[in-house]
């Protein structure tokens, strides 16, 4: 079940991104929806278009911030006033929990715009918890962090991913936003099983889940979010559900995006795998 | 979990890593065979990132690369459309390089990108040469777009508010998402013919290759005889553009650093040969236009 600390107590069932393309169709037809993610970056402005549609939203619809440039992984310490615009958002959209990614982005002030994967050493584990626990203290609401999709592994590394993720958010104390169409790139890229990831992350500390497509390479796998999820990432979902209960669940479509009914239908298929809200406690 | 002892430093790999992924890709959009200082990539990039069984360390990299370099460029592109129509594809793609490469992005969001862009023109005039005059023109008035598209917008002063104040005393303020601007070229209408062009070209068949389309979407203008002054500005979540009478740029400009309502009049016709009650007439026209804009706050 998905109310927790690490959600602030909240119940949210399926959820989808809330994309430019669908602003007229939900402001027009106002279409029953779980929640909304939205990607704080798109709304960390002071004013204009982006930010009138999202009060609009907000009337009507739940909306959980997500973010992409936080780098929790960087070297160096969050960028206060980056957070300082996150947490006047965060003011705005009343969301219970945040998430961004398990990466850094950043080195001196310059910035990549991309999620580059964490070396997974334990130099890497005490300055990302640190960060986390930075933005989590600043920022006042609980955050959950997002395993990545990865192209490339560190000769530095001194364990796994999921050992890494587990070791960042207990030293952290945060929430996981469990990306499962990420496991599965990655298992493809890196060569592991899924399973192996899902029984080493602490179940109890899963805020959300992702889901996504991807596109398939003739040597890697690359997460585009432009397709259907496939079968092998709903059987990752399956196993994520059945360890964690019921999870807030959002689809995440960011390219060659279709209609949004096409989208929403997508999404409502998670909840053939979900147990009805409050059919089962989770310790948190 | 092995605990080995000594790993190097997380900053040292980030700061070798984003050094190599930002190292300009080749004309066929791979990575640099040699670093800048002549070492080999493939050699270097094997020392922290780690092969596969179907790709080389090398490759893995290529990966992060190609991404850097494609979501930067296409960011860029999208925000200064009217200079890529300017310049031309091939001359405006080697602007877009050396700029990102001299410039790299200072700032988490992607929209600051291209703040920088007047300045590396005006100190980099051979990347627009001979039109560097429009290709500034055009820049200004791209980058005012981007402060008129999500700037802040404050609650503006009331009419009769503005009829009551004392002119002498009163210091108003110019919404911040207003950029007033002096250029050499008519850059609204260039704007506006190439939408048209964008237009045209959208309601064509898609058979039309991307070079070609390109080359039709290449736009000209002929500097203005006088200079032109241009107010960048929002209204309704929409950007728009608004010529001024020099006057009122000047006023404006005035009650933008801070001027009382009088200094503002008073500089703008400042050895105005016109009549007083031509200059109250001005005045009162454009304060009624302003306000119903909310430009004044």
């Amino acid at each position: 079940m998905a109310a927790t600390r690490f959600t602030a107590g909240s119940d949210y069932g399926v959820g989808i991104g809330l994309r430019i393309p669908h602003y007229a169709h939900i402001l027009e037809k106002k279409p029953v929806v779980g929640w909304f993610e939205i990607i704080s970056e798109n709304y960390m402005c002071e004013g204009g278009r982006a930010l009138a549609v999202l009060d609009q939203i907000l009337e009507q619809y739940r909306v959980v911030q997500h973010g992409v440039s936080m780098y929790f992984g960087n070297s160096s310490r969050p960028n206060r006033d980056h957070l300082r615009k996150l947490k006047r958002l965060v003011k705005r959209t009343g969301t219970p929990w945040l998430s961004d990614h398990l990466c850094w982005g950043s080195v001196d002030g310059t910035y990549s715009h991309d999620l580059l994967p964490m070396p997974y050493t334990w130099e890497a584990v005490e300055k990302t918890a640190r960060n986390i626990r930075e933005v989590q203290d600043f920022i006042g609401i609980p955050v959950a962090v997002e395993n990545l999709s990865s192209y490339a592994e560190f000769h530095a590394s001194e364990m796994t991913e999921w050992e890494f993720l587990a070791e960042v958010v207990e030293r952290a104390d945060c929430g996981i936003l469990l990306d499962v169409n990420n496991i599965y790139v990655s298992s493809i890229n890196h060569t592991f099983d899924p399973r192996d990831y899902l029984a080493g992350i602490p179940h109890e500390r899963v805020a959300q889940i992702h889901l996504a497509g991807h596109s398939r390479y003739a040597k890697y796998l690359l997460d585009t979010h432009d397709h259907p999820v496939c079968d092998p990432v709903w059987e990752i979902y399956k196993r994520a559900i059945e360890a964690c209960g019921r999870t807030a669940t959002l689809l995440e479509w960011d390219d060659k995006i279709p209609s949004f009914d096409e989208v929403h239908a997508e999404a409502l298929k998670a909840e053939k795998y979900l147990p009805a809200a409050k059919s089962k406690k989770r310790a948190a | 979990m092995k605990r080995t002892a000594k790993q190097p430093a997380l900053g040292d790999i980030q700061r070798l890593m984003f050094d190599c992924l930002r190292r300009p890709l080749t004309k066929d959009e791979c990575l640099q065979p040699r670093t800048a200082r002549g070492r080999s990539t493939a050699d270097l990039v094997a020392t922290f990132i780690k092969p596969n069984d179907r790709l080389t360390s090398f490759e893995r990299l290529e990966l992060y690369a190609q991404q850097y370099w494609w979501r930067l460029l296409g960011s860029f592109s999208e925000d200064f459309r009217g200079l890529r129509a300017v310049l031309g594809e091939k001359k405006f793609d080697r602007l877009a390089l050396a700029y990102i490469e001299a410039q790299p992005s200072r700032s988490w969001t992607l929209r600051n990108l291209g703040e920088r862009l007047e300045s590396f023109l005006l100190a980099h005039p051979a990347f627009t040469a001979p039109r560097t005059r429009l290709a500034l023109d055009v820049v200004r008035v791209e980058w005012a777009r981007t402060v008129a598209f999500d700037g802040p917008e404050r609650r503006p002063i009331h009419p009769q508010k503005l009829a009551g104040a004392d002119a002498a005393s009163v210091k108003l303020k110019l919404q911040p998402h207003i950029t007033l601007l002096e250029l050499t070229h008519p850059v609204d209408r260039l704007f506006a013919k190439l939408k048209r062009t964008a237009q045209d070209q959208s309601a064509s068949s898609n058979a039309v290759s991307a070079a070609r389309a390109s080359r039709r979407a290449r736009v000209d203008v002929r500097p203005s005889r006088a200079p032109i002054h241009l107010a960048v500005h929002r209204v309704n979540c929409s950007v728009y553009y608004k010529r001024l009478e020099p006057e009122a740029c000047i006023l404006l400009s005035a009650i933008q650093s801070g001027a009382t309502l009088a200094d503002a009049c008073g500089v703008a016709f400042l050895g105005s040969k016109k009549k007083t009650g031509d200059i109250t007439a001005s005045i009162s026209k454009w304060f009624a236009t302003w306000t119903e804009l909310g430009w004044l706050c």
